[in-house]
């Protein structure tokens, strides 16, 4: 089918709010595809370039995206700003572009309309270019495509590539659809979609298998099931913000997530990527035939190795267990291993992945004799919260989870059900140096920050990061009238202003990295302080950024 | 049954490496008389004709025809580490594996998997083109160099006696003009004047790679139509490339 139906149906989608609607539309759509076009098509009505559990990604930058279009029309500044600041939509900002200039086309040799199939086969081959000149590869194959595409055409491929369709469409309704256009009960759907963990390889099995097969699937035991994910959280409160007030902390161990499945006497164990690793963990399987009082299990948990004061000890020491298929006992003497178990996903016959966080846990409880479950408390008390954080870090933890008490286990969803909460290092004051528009509700303000810290010897200020987290809505709009005032010159969405404003900025981890002429980033940034009583050159410096991220690694050479 | 040998694997490699500017992937089409391979780049906007005949190799084994696709960046890695040493190339059809051997102070085998083959015909465009030029590779691809200093794309035109070739970037321009007779042009005929722009991202690698394996290069182009690149190739075969050109719409 050509990809031109795809961009239509989208605009149709956009068009209205009218869920049955779309569902209805989409149902029909689906029905005619052929079996082959089914995945790519789903992936990308929902914004995905590829299905969730593909590790590829596109990696094209938007500055790669924008020099393609100014390639294109020659000059599209004037009406991509405009258009962008209007809709805060980059999709219809490269459509209206596309439309009003001139554009320079590349012609392709045997013309022909672009397919779902070939716009997947070329997002794939912009993903597999790496290495030595892959950017000016990937900027050759996304050139071509917007090339061939139609103005309406482009804004769907651009909405794809940077992930965002803002259709109204998502993957709930996407189930209804599937379920409709196959006419299978949505609850098979809704089942096979978590078990398998992408909605597009659902609906190309509905396709390719019909009922019966869809319905069968479910949990095997011995066949491990891809984990559930966590997004990462700035700090407790964050988590209790983002999960409606009240939610479950755990601690987080530094250990390693296992994958536990039992059938009688016998017992596997799986790491993360599911590999068996029961050969080396002869201790854990044991504990898993005394404590789990169940025929059928599958549980999940972290083992942690333990040194000789009790204390756990760092992931390292464990990962000398894993996978070892000589000497096991004498390491199993070396360097014992204690588990903890955190979910149960079946048991005797009976999934429990569609129950309740809560409910999995108390059933957890009633399986489970003399194994301890992670240390769990449910409260929406912000400080009780951060000392339970605190306790866990004192304790040698990495930090907490939250998990959200109403939430499913989705099997190798990266969602915000879970997430996952790291010490925070100590904040730092830096300047703002540039700031961008933000996207679709905040897209008339400057509310993405470039923050810098003061080269001491130089003077220089070095961007070593970028947010938009941590003001309040109020606090936006204020900073973009101040920053306006302070505006050096644009650079289309960006603009440049004198370094004035310091802030305090909260991160998770300064990695290295290419991106800034310092060589380092923070990673998680967040602004949780408007530092005015500093001026920019009482701000943090450079050196004392290296100081930390060098810290980092004496804490981590110390285990 | 394929197997053959050449004595230097540098001119191999040097087209080897000319087809990889366009496909990472390539289906070679074997039969008694030799190998071609004809694949157009993922985007569609170029391809590439390349033949190259039994007599062109030191020893040539075929028997009946089949198709070998090959990850040419692979072997193009091997063939690398043969410098100007012998290089034999055996296909083995029972386990799909491609023996690649070089002789030279030593003998080491390689070997590496064929992929599945491409069923994809990529046909000969039909062009009636009004422009014929003769140029040296050499002078073409400094030509090219140059354009490439101030932009993305060059707008080639012919009309008389001349070819012009002139860019715009944001910021400098640029006007090269070769005369017919000089030393970058050889030969020109012209039916009918001539323009079309082409991206220098396409143009200037698939010269750049080709100058290594060619000095003479036939260009042939029309207004806003495909330009075809056939460069002459010392062994008995061919290297032609058809790139598509920008155009403006409205």
């Amino acid at each position: 089918m050509d990809f031109r139906e795809l961009a239509e149906l989208c605009e149709r989608l956009s068009s209205t709010t009218k869920r049955n609607i779309m569902v209805d539309a989409v149902a029909e759509f689906i029905r005619r595809l052929e079996v082959d076009e089914v995945e790519p098509a789903v992936s990308m009505m929902l914004g995905r370039a590829f299905p969730r559990w593909d590790q590829r990604n596109l990696d094209v930058s938007w500055a790669t995206i924008s020099e393609i279009l100014k390639r294109l029309t020659k000059s599209y500044f004037p009406v991509f700003s405009k258009v962008f600041r209007d809709t805060g939509d980059i999709g219809e900002a490269v459509k209206a572009t596309l439309e009003s200039s001139r554009v320079h086309r590349q012609v392709v040799l045997f013309e022909r309309p672009l397919t779902i199939l070939e716009v997947r086969r070329i997002l794939e081959a912009i993903a597999e270019s790496t290495g030595p000149g892959s950017r000016e590869r990937k900027a050759r194959l996304v050139e071509g495509l917007l090339s061939r595409a139609s103005p309406l055409e482009a804004k769907y491929m651009i909405k794809v590539m940077i992930g965002e369709m803002r259709t109204g469409f998502q993957e709930g309704l996407m189930e209804l659809a599937v379920s409709k256009a196959f006419s299978i009960p949505l609850k098979v759907v809704r089942t096979a979609s978590m078990l398998v963990g992408d909605i597009g390889e659902v609906a190309y099995l509905c396709k390719k298998h019909g009922r019966e097969v869809i319905s069968k699937i479910g949990f095997k035991i011995f066949r491990p099931v891809k984990p559930m994910l966590a997004q990462m959280a700035g700090d407790p409160e964050e988590a209790l913000r983002e999960h409606g007030g009240t939610t479950a902390f755990e601690h987080k161990l530094d250990g390693a997530r296992i994958q536990i499945h039992k059938l009688g006497e016998e017992v596997r164990i799986f790491s993360r990527r599911l590999t068996d690793v029961t050969g080396s963990l002869p201790d854990v399987v044991d504990v898993v035939r005394g404590g789990v009082k169940a025929h059928e299990a599958i549980l999940e948990g972290e083992v942690i190795a333990i040194g000789e004061d009790g204390h756990p000890l760092p992931f390292q020491h464990l990962m000398r267990r894993f996978r070892r298929v000589y000497d096991v006992e004498r390491m199993v003497l070396e360097i014992p291993v204690k588990l903890y178990l955190f979910d149960i996903l079946y048991v005797d016959g009976e999934s429990l992945i569609e129950r309740p966080y809560t409910a999995r846990r108390a059933r957890l409880k009633e399986v489970v004799r003399g194994i301890p479950l992670t240390e769990q408390i449910v409260t929406s008390d912000p400080e009780e919260a951060r000392l339970f954080m605190e306790r866990a870090v004192n304790m040698g933890h990495e930090g907490l989870m939250a998990k959200r008490l109403d939430s499913p286990y989705t099997p190798g969803v990266r969602g915000k059900y879970w997430l996952k909460i790291k010490e925070t290092l100590e904040p730092l004051d830096l300047v703002i140096v540039a700031a961008e528009y933000g996207y679709g509700r905040r897209h008339g303000w400057l509310s993405d920050y470039y923050l810098a810290a003061r080269d001491e010897e130089t003077g220089e200020l070095l961007v070593v990061g970028k947010t938009f987290k941590g003001l309040t809505d109020q606090e936006i709009i204020e900073m973009t009238r101040r920053l306006k005032k302070l505006a050096v010159r644009e650079e289309g969405h960006r603009v440049i202003v004198q370094p004035q404003i310091v802030v305090e900025v909260a991160y998770n981890e300064i990695q290295r990295s290419p991106k800034y002429k310092c060589g380092m980033a923070l990673r998680f940034a967040r602004i949780t302080r408007i530092r005015d009583d500093k001026g920019p050159e009482e701000a943090d410096t450079i050196q004392k950024v290296r100081r930390i991220y060098e810290r980092q690694f004496e804490k981590k050479a110390r285990y | 049954m394929f197997s053959v040998r050449v004595a230097d694997a540098r001119a191999f490699r040097d087209i080897l490496s000319a087809i990889s500017t366009l496909v990472d992937e390539g289906t070679f089409y074997i039969t008694e008389e030799g190998i071609r391979l004809r694949a157009m780049d993922p985007s569609r906007v170029a391809m590439v004709d390349f033949a190259m005949n039994k007599s062109a190799f030191d020893e040539y084994v075929s028997s009946g025809e089949l198709k070998m696709c090959i990850d040419i960046g692979e072997l193009l890695k091997l063939l690398r580490r043969a410098g100007r040493e012998s290089v034999e190339l055996f296909l083995d059809e029972e386990t799909g594996q491609l023996k690649v051997t070089i002789r030279g102070k030593y003998t080491r085998t390689f070997s590496m998997p064929t992929l599945e083959a491409s069923e994809e015909e990529v046909p000969t465009p039909r062009i009636t083109f009004n422009v014929k030029a003769t140029l040296t590779t050499d002078g073409l691809h400094q030509a090219l160099e140059d354009v490439s200093l101030v932009s993305e794309h060059v707008r080639i035109e012919a009309e008389g006696d001349r070819i012009v070739m002139n860019a715009k970037g944001e910021l400098m321009g640029v006007n090269i003009e070769l005369d017919k007779g000089s030393d970058a042009l050889i030969s020109l005929e012209v039916k009918e004047p001539s323009r079309a722009t082409f991206s220098l991202s396409y143009l200037s690698e698939i010269v750049k790679a080709a100058a290594s394996t060619s000095d003479v290069v036939t260009m042939e182009f029309s207004t806003d139509m495909p330009i075809r690149l056939d460069f002459k190739q010392q062994y008995d075969g061919k290297l032609i490339y058809y790139l598509a050109p920008r155009i403006e719409v409205e």
